[in-house]
């Protein structure tokens, strides 16, 4: 019987890469809603965001923005304030639909979901909170070390209803905190399009869900089909508070860019 | 009327001066005008060639599918039944084609530009091919040689692009190399294809800046839809005067066949994302436009060149007008006793009248004849040079990446035309007063 046993471990050892499955579906699926949950705030959000895009022929571009969420609504807006040539410009979504406006113009466009934010290597979703539970299917891959953090390595796929701009993600979540250290984007013909990392988190009370919601500090995006070209968002002034009840609305993004 | 002509030549010849004057400035006014004229034309023309080489037939069968209400994909289903119903209503169309098409990101190891991609069936494509030509290595690479290298037979292949030179010249890139194409396919997820440059074509006005063409596999593979969709049923015609016609009876005949046909929207397929998007509807509609709507976002560049021509000639024109008609009325002063002496001996009011306006229309004719032909020797030899427009915003305004001028018979008439009448209403005035001279009064005068 221990004979049979260690040649079936031996067998399933040599199936998979030499290294026993650390998670089955049903924990696969587990760990995925809790890193869902965990930056989960079920009230509003707001934030203030520094991004810094480097091309990759060394010109660089800065911003500041503010970022407001109503997670409940499924609602999310981002509004420039600095450089003062951008300031004024601003992205809101709402039922699903995401509209740039441009307050030179005087004029709102619909934008799709792969849309950047502002020209740079970020888009929409880098900010908003986590929904992977609802739009992939993840399988675990492998445990392994990034850098010193011992990870789960997930691949997530997406799912057939869902409309994401990423078809299949990669993620390494912190096997400790389980937070996303490191998340990879790749297209449906497989090519790796983003790698981004989120180096540090904060953990902040809300009172909306009366638990500890965690928020990337930081996050870097590095652009794998362009080489050389990055950004990075430092997220600052995180507050969990409720936002004014008719804010997420193009009237009051347009007063704001006044 | 040949007395009339020579009296009115001699008095040209005599009144030396004040006609050379006058003339240098109708000719002066006639080459302006010629010149804009030329270059609204080419801008015009080139437009056309633009539009219907790269981006669209005579007449484009279009349209949306709407899967979800805020989806709004460029793509029509049912490909070959709507190209075998296109080609049994339109008997006199020359050819009928369709293509893919849809937008992305062309990515080098150097840049990258925003593209419009177009899915094309090669053998189908001989219009196209024909009018394009291989760009010599020179036109898009610093100290490249003079040679043109590539294959346009290559496209016949998947994972084949064809850009154009200015494209090249900015990705950095040559015959050979490859490409990551980045594009949106369905449900806004992202694709990629990398693809080997086959040829690299001279720039057809600044429209081939964002246009590519790769093979229509690699659209459908893309984009994950079908091999019974298509972009657009794309319809060339013997005459693009027959555009509107064709489209307004297309139109009739698709909704006769029960076909959902949106509503004539003058606008190129990308400008109508929005409004789709924004529409309560779900399935598929389809969109007829002309070759002009396809391209209505650069036509503003003719109405304004007219609108500039228009302004600055009628301005010139004016002056012209109080030139000529202070000459003229100088003219009938000195000559009163003269035009006594004609109407005593029997000429009648209207012989005088025609007399100045002869000679205005002949002063008029002379001078913007001068002109038409100084213009058309130096446009044309200017056209033989090929000289290079170097700054963007000029390649931008004109269409196009060399300086041309595009020349007919029918703007040298019209011009001829134009002056001979502005000279001759210049001189009504005039004419009538020296007409109204009673003889005795002008022979008093005259003393």
């Amino acid at each position: 019987m221990r004979r049979l046993l260690f040649h079936s471990l031996s067998l399933l050892s040599v199936f998979s890469g030499g290294q026993l499955l650390a998670l089955d579906a049903k924990q696969t699926q587990e760990l995925i809603k809790l890193v869902d949950e965990r930056q989960r705030n079920m009230g509003d959000y707001a934030s203030t965001v520094f991004i810094d895009q480097k091309e990759k022929d060394g010109s660089t571009k800065a911003f500041e923005a503010r970022v407001y969420r109503r997670d409940a609504d499924d609602k999310w807006m981002i509004l420039f304030t600095k450089p003062k040539a951008e300031a004024g410009k601003g992205y809101l979504r709402v039922e699903k639909n995401l509209f740039l406006y441009e307050p030179s113009l005087g004029k709102w466009e619909r934008q799709t979901e792969r849309a950047s934010i502002g020209g740079t290597n970020s888009r929409r979703d880098d900010f908003d909170e986590s929904r992977l539970a609802e739009e992939y299917d993840g399988t675990f891959v492998a445990d392994e070390k990034l850098g010193k953090f011992a990870v789960h390595r997930l691949k997530m796929t997406a799912k057939p209803s869902a409309e994401v701009a990423s078809p299949i993600l990669e993620l390494w979540v912190d096997q400790e905190s389980k937070n996303v250290l490191k998340r990879q984007e790749l297209a449906l013909s497989g090519k790796l399009l983003r790698t981004i990392y989120y180096p540090s988190w904060d953990k902040m009370f809300s009172k909306s869900k009366n638990a500890d919601v965690y928020v990337p500090k930081e996050i870097r995006v590095f652009d794998e089909v362009e080489k050389g070209s990055g950004t990075t968002v430092v997220l600052r002034e995180v507050k969990l508070d409720p936002l004014e009840a008719n804010m997420f609305t193009k009237a009051w993004l347009e007063t704001q860019s006044k | 009327m040949l007395t009339i002509l020579n009296i009115a030549f001699r008095n040209l010849l005599q009144a030396k001066r004040r006609t050379i004057l006058l003339g240098l400035a109708v000719t002066i006014v006639a080459s302006l005008f010629l010149v804009l004229r030329s270059v609204s034309a080419s801008v015009s023309e080139r437009m056309i060639e633009s539009a219907t080489t790269l981006s669209a037939g005579h007449v484009n069968i279009g349209g949306f599918f709407k899967s979800s209400k805020k989806a709004s994909a460029p793509v029509l289903v049912g490909r070959e039944e709507l190209r075998a119903f296109v080609r049994k209503e339109v008997p006199e169309a020359v050819s009928i084609i369709d293509r893919h098409r849809g937008w992305g990101r062309l990515i080098s190891p150097a840049s990258s530009i925003n593209v419009g991609v177009n899915g094309i069936i090669f053998d189908e494509e001989e219009r196209f091919f024909r009018s394009l030509r291989l760009a010599k290595e020179s036109e898009y690479k610093k100290d490249g040689s003079q040679q043109a290298v590539g294959n346009f037979d290559d496209l016949k292949q998947p994972n084949n692009v064809l850009i154009f030179a200015a494209q090249a010249k900015k990705l950095e890139v040559g015959v050979g190399d490859t490409l990551t194409f980045v594009t949106e396919a369905s449900r806004t997820q992202s694709n990629t294809a990398d693809l080997r440059i086959a040829a690299i074509a001279s720039d057809i006005g600044f429209m081939s800046n964002w246009s590519i063409f790769m093979p229509r596999q690699n659209v459908l593979d893309l984009n994950r839809v079908s091999d019974d969709t298509t972009g657009v049923v794309m319809v060339y015609l013997p005459s693009q005067d027959q555009a509107e016609t064709v489209m307004n009876r297309l139109r009739e005949s698709f909704k006769t066949k029960g076909y959902q046909v949106l509503d004539h929207d003058p606008n190129p397929f990308f400008l109508k994302f929005d409004k789709i998007a924004g529409e309560d509807w779900l399935g598929q509609k389809l969109d007829l436009t002309l070759w002009s709507d396809e391209i209505s976002f650069v036509i503003w560049v003719t109405a304004a060149l007219d609108l500039v021509s228009f302004f600055v000639v009628g301005v010139l024109s004016i002056i012209i007008i109080g030139g000529i008609m202070n000459a003229m009325w100088m003219s009938v002063r000195e000559r009163t006793k003269e035009i006594g002496t004609m109407r005593a001996i029997g000429a009648q009011k209207g012989f005088v009248i025609q007399l100045f306006l002869t000679e205005a229309v002949m002063l008029g004719l002379f001078a913007s004849l001068l002109g038409i032909v100084l213009v058309g020797i130096t446009l044309s030899i200017l056209n033989g040079l090929e000289v290079p427009i170097t700054n963007e915003g000029a390649r931008l305004f004109l269409m196009s990446n060399n300086l041309y001028f595009s020349l007919h018979a029918g703007q040298f008439i019209s011009t001829l035309l134009l002056f001979g009448f502005i000279t001759g209403l210049a001189a009504l005035y005039p004419a009538l007063k020296a007409s109204k001279l009673r003889p005795v009064e002008a022979l008093m005068q005259g003393k």
